[in-house]
């Protein structure tokens, strides 16, 4: 009987462990909700594009710092938002602090989304390997190599000596050396030579499968932009000329709304951020930080349409430049005025009476009131109140940021000729006062360097700091030093941000 | 001893020549003089005996006259007895509290605490009740050497656990001990109410915890809930308290006219204005015309005092085949933060054991939780430290607001809003957490007394459901919410565990083993779901849904899951020789689905030596019990982030053409990780001293992380990958002393010291000198040679007095400072004030955690107080850095009062135009502050009512007692609070002061 007993229990126990063994597969299943890249079916040709597009999202998706670092230096424009974020206003007075955050932070934006546009082209190589068609897979990589070398343009012409990335793997530039500066514009110039027998001949805005796509019309533009750094001036007019004959772009004639709502991929614009509420009034978005651009304090057409943060303000030194030249369609655009601004410029007996159309209101009817932090607010990032879709109050949503535009071209184009460059796309005295009829400018007849140089800054302050590395690459540093500030060559470039000192060895013995 | 032994001797000789018996009647009773039924008495060396009736009564027959009885029941000192022809024997059997006596629970099994030789500290129900608390593991703050609390001040939120130090890289979840509750595991036990738990034991070293394998590197806790026992009348307990919680130690923040000081002081033009703003919109002091005419405390504004209660209610008892517990409980507390800031619980649990046949039980234990959590909006601690002393929290000029005319600081010319009310006030995080946690068992005894088949199936199921709901307000155009937001997220989490185990107990003349094999199956799964819906009408909470809401926000539904298995095979084999040489030895094998790396096997060793059981110590009388004991063993930490092992591709969306479209990325970066290995050391002495009055543990560890999984900054693309990459050692002594005496039957006292150091050191790194952590600005970097994640920067030797300093230092000329600026020491001696010239400038663990406590009981009077303090440890004072970049907030009052403003005033802290200089205010022991403090961590005081009458009738059994839980803390560091988690204070919520009283009734 205990033993029948006994063997009931060991039964038992028998079938427990039995049970328990057979557990022993569980160990292999795979993690859950990953889209594991190995298994990519890449013989579906129609998600190549994919990836191309995943390029452009993360280069849209631009930090809202960059912009404002790369471009704060120089005469044009002034930090604002005084008593905050003390480290920016220095590096608009030339002093560096390589360990505040905006260094780190830009450095990381742009080369994190060179990697994105890496691993895009070899994933697309992938799809190009299991049969999808060459010309297209060439196409997309093309288009991802024009947005990559646009990040490395702007992060060279920042920081100088920087790497050269030939990968995905960021682990790359562990062991890495940085390469000169001259020597990435001429890799950029190479690889938009390479880029361009690929890419599509077509306005970006005639795009119907990446609207506002890059085009061969962008490889050129950042070519001439890569080869005015080199001052390689016939490569300039070459591109550049490419682009004029072309005839796929033409200036807007409302300048002011160029930078507005109408403006988005307008015919004019050869690459820029795309953003959108897509005409929902809450929901979905995509949008840029345009608030750090706004003036801090008004009192919009739309009520409750919010204000800005009262940064990077146009400087009283361009502002007086564009009355001396008789400006208003530029000036009008590029600045808007508070009374306590307005009253600093009357100051000065010079410019004690200030044309009739000066006011601290702006054409759509906002109100700019004063504010301690500024003076004067960008007017090419200002969006009118009452072209927010109703229910949004950000400032700036559904905005878009042009990046490179026909007008840039023009003035490259005018300014290589200048430099001694033969040109096929017309004088420079054409390309010159295209510019300046749009801006209700008489015309000008045999053009200097200096005109040209001065056109560009009227027609180009507040964009990406043009006028910054124009007047590094001329060597007009005396421009440079104005309003207290004192500049020389050896404050061309920031200094490595210290959270990459600390990673990266090369930069140690870059520096 | 010889003669007792010869004359026990006899007796059983002459037992045996005597074989005629008498009848013995008798009752057995606890100290109390309560029957204990159930008890056993037997006749010794045969077996004869019975069990103790309901009333604790026994009749044995036939015994011989000068025979022993030994009497024994679960819980008491088992006792021998002669029997000297009596016929009446009484007995009072005593609690077995003695700690050397007591059975320790050690994971799938049960081991006398004389024969450990691992470092395991037990706390038990009464100390646990003492503190006022939802959360069981603060209760054990001071009380175990070598255990780090870091108390949570938010009301449901729990304390940060450390057992020896972190042995892993922080950040990531992977800090906390395993917790073991009745065999379920748990990354935490904040459903438990305290009131429930027997005990909760502490497995420090790696030999005790090693049974446990993978999970077990950050140490285990085992928690036994309150069970009944075998032949026991139903006993029915209340315990509850009410008390208030009060802010401690709230910071002091610079007034307005300090603050105005500052501003104009700070040289720039914009902040002087924003106070000429003030005093136009507010109007100017009549104190001082120069300040405004308001000076809002903002801590003071936002901080209330928080209700507290708990309520328990439990039954307990048995007969002779089942034990039962039985018991309800809700515990309510309010936060200290000025907004809907609760948690509420009320618990449910039964725990019935049945024993079916005399080789068959049978038990099931569950537990029902369902608390209501909302939490604070932790933003606010932060907005009140810088929002400016001259803003009102409300503005009867600001008409266009709604619905309250909050103040907002743009109207006087700051960047922000900065007041924290609309935050407050229109915010609502609600989480409702269910909890059912339950386990069913069934143990076969195969060969009686030594072979026990036992299989446990548990399943802890819980579902979180998150609602936030943010309100619309408008304060002004740039400080306002236009949409109100719903935002739900359902997460449900499913463990479960099948436990199938094989115990053998032998005992053969001098050598006892006991031996343990089992396997464990555990299967855990995890869901989420999440989504946002704008504008709906938020009037009524029955209708916020995100069905009512006008638009469902499509990026922001988000999907996860998790499922991960694991399987394991283990054993123990504990031997000992005449109760004097102890050998302990478990082996486990651990497979897992979470890593690449299936397989991991964790062993121990321990060993014993009972000096007290050899000859040459029997003739010292003041060593009662003395223990020598030494174990190894490794131990794996599998809450290392599951790893991907390759790369993956998400989806990415953009805005082509004011269309949404979607792309990929693809990751370029992955992690092939594998479990951290732990190798632990341990070194103990346990002895009890003076008729055991004085009980000692002293333990030396050494802890060494292998493979410590370290997060690796990926170089320009910013974002880190986990990488296997390091070694980090951990060691320490601890020291445990307790006394307790009784003078007289009326009068008894214990006093309790508990000491521990702790040595956290980067051993390697495979390769790399330094691995950085923290930010570029305040970087913590982890060394070898120095402790893991320590703060690095310059160190500040003063402050420049006057111009004559200035110029007659190269390094201000070249840097154009100014007197009041900060002067860095130039550890390298080369001239340059540069970023080689940065040290290492503390750590965030203390190296020196002490606590003691004291307890004395005058007849019915029972005072308890308890201390503790910790040194050694920095604090990273972030809110001060803050100013590197936003210099116009407010500050606290020891930096306003005590800046730089003139020759002589300081050489300590910069000048508020000083404090500006991002440039200059690099990463220093400026901000890195002393973390050390002492506390008084509760002070009991109890009045107990036993056995009295009141008109004849029998008063139950009552305590009454009141409670202050740190009525005091004493520290120097310019916070709210020294307790800081991960050392880098930004936020966090002040731990209050909390005062209670307590009544505890038993019928």
């Amino acid at each position: 009987m205990k033993l029948i007993n006994n063997f009931k229990k060991f039964t038992w126990l028998l079938i427990m462990l039995l049970f328990a063994s057979s557990c022993n597969d569980l160990l292999i299943e795979p993690p859950q909700n990953r889209s594991f890249t190995g298994e990519t079916d890449y013989t579906v040709s129609s998600n190549m594009i994919l990836p191309l597009i995943g390029t452009y999202a993360e280069f849209q998706a631009r930090g809202w710092e960059d912009f404002p670092l790369i471009s704060v230096r120089g005469d044009d424009v002034n930090s604002g938002g005084l008593g905050d974020q003390q480290d920016y206003a220095e590096t608009d007075k030339y002093n560096y602090n390589k360990d505040y955050w905006m260094y780190n932070s830009v450095w990381q934006n742009m080369y994190s989304d060179i990697f994105v546009a890496h691993s895009a082209m070899e994933q697309i190589e992938l799809f190009k390997e299991n049969g999808a068609s060459a010309t297209l897979a060439n196409q997309y990589i093309a288009e991802a190599k024009t947005l990559r070398a646009f990040l490395l343009f702007q992060l060279s012409r920042t920081w100088g000596n920087v790497f050269i990335t030939t990968s995905s793997d960021p682990s790359e530039l562990l062991v890495a050396e940085v390469s000169t500066k001259d020597a990435i514009m001429q890799h950029i110039s190479d690889q938009m030579d390479e880029a361009i027998p690929h890419l599509v001949g077509l306005h970006p805005n005639q795009r119907t499968d990446i609207p506002g796509g890059a085009t061969k019309y962008t490889a050129l533009a950042i070519k001439a932009l890569a080869n005015l750094e080199l001052k390689n001036y016939q490569a300039v007019a070459d591109a550049a000329g490419q682009i004029i004959s072309s005839g796929a772009f033409v200036l807007e004639s409302d300048f002011y709304e160029l930078f507005k709502i109408p403006g988005k991929l307008n015919n004019e614009n050869i690459l820029e951020l795309q953003y959108s509420d897509f005409g929902q009034g809450a929901g979905d978005v995509k949008d840029h930080l345009f608030a750090f651009f706004g003036p801090e304090n008004w009192t919009p057409a739309v009520v409750g349409a919010g204000s800005g943060w009262g940064f990077y303000e146009p400087s009283i030194k361009f502002i007086k430049f564009m009355l001396d030249r008789g400006e208003t369609v530029r000036l009008e655009t590029s600045v808007l005025f508070t009374d306590r601004g307005i009253s600093e410029i009357t100051s000065d007996p010079n410019y004690a009476t200030l044309p009739a159309w000066i006011s601290n209101t702006t054409r759509d009817g906002d109100l700019i009131e004063d504010y301690a932090r500024a003076m004067f607010a960008s007017g090419k990032h200002y969006l009118p109140s009452n072209q927010l879709t109703p229910g949004r109050t950000n400032y700036g949503t559904n905005k878009n940021f042009t990046l490179i535009r026909y007008a840039e071209i023009l003035l490259m184009y005018a300014e290589a000729l200048t430099q001694g460059a033969s040109g096929t796309a017309g004088s420079a005295d054409q390309a010159v006062n295209l510019l300046r009829a749009r801006a209700g400018l008489t015309e000008l007849s045999g053009v200097t360097n200096q005109q040209v140089m001065d056109e560009k800054f009227a027609e180009l302050a507040m964009e990406w700091g043009t006028r910054f590395f124009d007047m590094v690459r001329l060597g007009k540093t005396t421009e440079l030093s104005y309003d207290g500030r004192s500049f020389s060559d050896d404050k061309a470039f920031l200094p490595y941000p210290q959270n990459q000192l600390d990673l990266l060895p090369a930069l140690n013995n870059a520096k | 001893m010889k003669k007792i032994l010869s004359f026990v001797l006899m007796l059983f000789v002459s037992s045996a020549i005597l074989a005629q018996g008498i009848q013995i009647t008798g009752t057995v009773t606890d100290e109390s003089g309560s029957p204990l039924p159930g008890a056993s008495v037997i006749l010794k060396n045969s077996t004869i005996g019975a069990t103790t009736d309901f009333d604790g009564k026994y009749t044995l027959e036939n015994i011989p006259g000068d025979g022993i009885l030994v009497i024994s029941f679960v819980g008491f000192q088992t006792i021998e007895l002669s029997v000297d022809n009596r016929n009446y024997i009484n007995v009072t059997l005593i609690e077995d509290t003695q700690v050397l006596g007591e059975v320790v629970v050690i994971g799938y099994g049960t081991m006398n605490t004389k024969d450990l030789t691992s470092s395991i500290t037990t706390i038990k129900t009464e100390d646990i009740v003492r503190t006022p608390t939802g959360q069981a593991m603060q209760s054990l703050q001071g009380k175990v050497a070598g255990l780090q609390v870091v108390s949570s001040g938010a009301p449901g939120a729990s304390p940060t656990i450390r057992i020896r130090g972190v042995g892993s890289y922080p950040g990531n979840d992977n800090e906390a001990p395993l917790y073991v509750v009745d065999g379920m595991f748990f990354d935490n036990i904040d459903f438990l109410n305290t009131a429930d738990i027997t005990s909760i034991s502490v497995l420090k070293d790696a030999s005790a915890a090693a049974i446990y394998g993978v999970r077990a590197a950050n140490g285990v806790v085992l928690i036994e809930t309150k069970s009944g026992k075998l032949n026991q009348k139903a006993e029915i307990t209340y315990s509850g308290y009410s008390g208030i919680q009060v802010a401690q130690n709230v910071l002091q923040m610079a007034n307005a006219e300090q603050f105005t000081n500052m501003a104009i002081e700070s040289g720039s033009a914009a902040d002087a204005s924003f106070i000429l703003n003030a005093m136009q919109r507010y109007g100017r002091s009549r104190v001082n015309p120069n300040v405004p005419d308001v000076n809002t405390d903002w801590y003071k504004e936002i901080l209330r005092p928080g209700k507290i209660q708990n309520h328990s209610l439990n039954v307990s008892g048995g007969n002779e085949t089942t034990t039962y517990a039985v018991g309800g409980s809700y515990f309510g507390q309010q936060g200290i933060l000025d907004m809907k800031n609760e948690y509420e619980r009320l618990n449910l649990r039964s725990k019935i054991e049945y024993n079916a046949t005399d080789w068959f039980t049978i038990g099931g234990n569950m537990i029902l939780s369902e608390a209501t959590r909302y939490d604070p909006e932790s933003s606010a601690w932060n907005s009140a430290y810088f929002a400016v002393p001259i803003l009102p929290v409300y503005d009867d000029l600001n008409t266009s607001a709604w619905p309250n005319n909050f103040a907002n600081a743009q109207d006087i010319g700051y960047r922000g809003g900065q007041n924290p009310f609309p935050a407050l006030s229109y915010n609502e995080n609600r989480s409702k957490i269910k909890k059912m946690i339950a386990n069913f068992y069934v143990q076969f005894e195969l060969i009686p007394e030594k072979l026990t088949f036992k299989s446990t199936y548990n399943h802890s199921f819980t579902s979180l459901d998150t609602r936030n709901v943010d309100l619309p307000w408008y304060i002004g155009d740039g400080f306002q919410r236009a949409d109100a937001s719903i935002t739900k997220r359902t997460e449900t989490f499913s463990n479960k565990i099948w436990d199938n185990i094989l115990t053998y107990t032998e005992s053969y003349g001098d050598h006892n083993i006991v031996a343990m094999a089992g396997t464990s199956l555990r299967d855990e799964s995890w869901n989420m779901l999440t989504a946002r819906g704008l504008n709906f009408p938020y009037e009524n909470e029955e209708s916020w849904y995100i069905d009512q809401s006008e638009t469902i926000v499509s990026e922001a539904v988000t999907d996860g899951g998790l499922r991960e298995y694991g399987l394991s095979y283990f054993g123990r084999v504990s031997y000992n020789y005449k109760y004097k040489y102890l050998v302990y030895g478990t082996f486990r094998a651990d497979g897992s689905s979470k890593y690449q790396e299936k397989w991991g096997y964790f062993p121990t060793i321990g060993l014993g030596w009972v000096i007290s059981q050899e000859d040459f110590l029997k003739d010292f009388k003041a060593i009662n019990f003395l223990k020598l004991r030494a174990s190894w063993g490794q131990l794996g930490n599998d809450k290392i982030r599951a790893s991907d092992g390759a790369t993956t591709t998400s989806i990415i969306t953009t805005a082509l053409n004011d269309v949404l479209v979607s792309g990929t990325t693809t990751s370029s970066t992955f992690s092939s990780l594998k479990w951290e290995v732990t190798e632990e050391t341990n070194i103990g002495i346990t002895a009890s001293l003076f008729s055991n009055r004085l009980s000692v543990e002293a333990d030396y560890y050494s802890r060494d992380t292998k493979d410590a999984a370290i997060y690796v900054s990926i170089p320009s693309v910013g974002g880190s990958v986990l990488k296997n990459v390091g070694v980090i050692r951990n060691s320490g002594l601890e020291l445990a002393l307790n006394w307790s005496n009784e003078i007289s039957d009326d009068f008894h006292y214990n006093v309790g010291v508990n000491v521990s150091t702790l040595k956290n050191e980067v051993r390697d790194l495979y390769g790399q000198p330094y691995i950085d952590g923290g930010m570029a600005e305040f970087r913590q970097r982890s060394i070898v040679g120095e402790s893991l994640l320590a703060f690095y920067g310059r160190e500040v030797v003063g402050v420049y007095q006057n111009d004559a300093e200035i110029a007659a230092d190269p390094v201000a000329i070249a840097n154009g400072l100014e007197p009041g600026d900060l002067i860095y020491k130039d550890q390298n001696n080369d001239g340059l004030i540069d970023d080689d010239d940065r040290v290492v400038l503390g750590s965030y663990l203390p190296s020196l955690i002490y606590g003691a406590n004291l307890g004395i009981t005058y007849k019915a009077l029972e005072f308890s107080a308890s201390f503790m303090g910790q040194s050694g440890n920095k604090i990273l004072n972030r809110k001060r850095g803050e100013l590197i970049w936003t210099a116009d907030g407010n500050l606290d009052a020891d930096l306003a009062i005590n800046r730089w403003h003139g020759e002589g005033t300081s050489n300590e802290y910069p000048s508020s135009a000083g404090l500006r200089k991002g440039w200059n205010q690099k990463m220093s022991d400026y901000f890195v502050e002393d973390g050390s403090f002492f506390r008084i961590q509760n002070v009991q005081l109890a009045y107990n009512i036993i056995g009295k009458r009141i008109n004849g009738i029998l008063i139950p059994e009552t305590r009454i007692s009141f409670t202050a839980e740190r009525p005091l803390t004493l520290f120097n560091y310019n916070g709210f609070s020294p307790e800081v988690a991960n050392g880098i204070d930004t936020q966090s919520y002040p731990i209050p002061a909390v005062y209670t009283l307590g009544l505890n009734i038993k019928i």
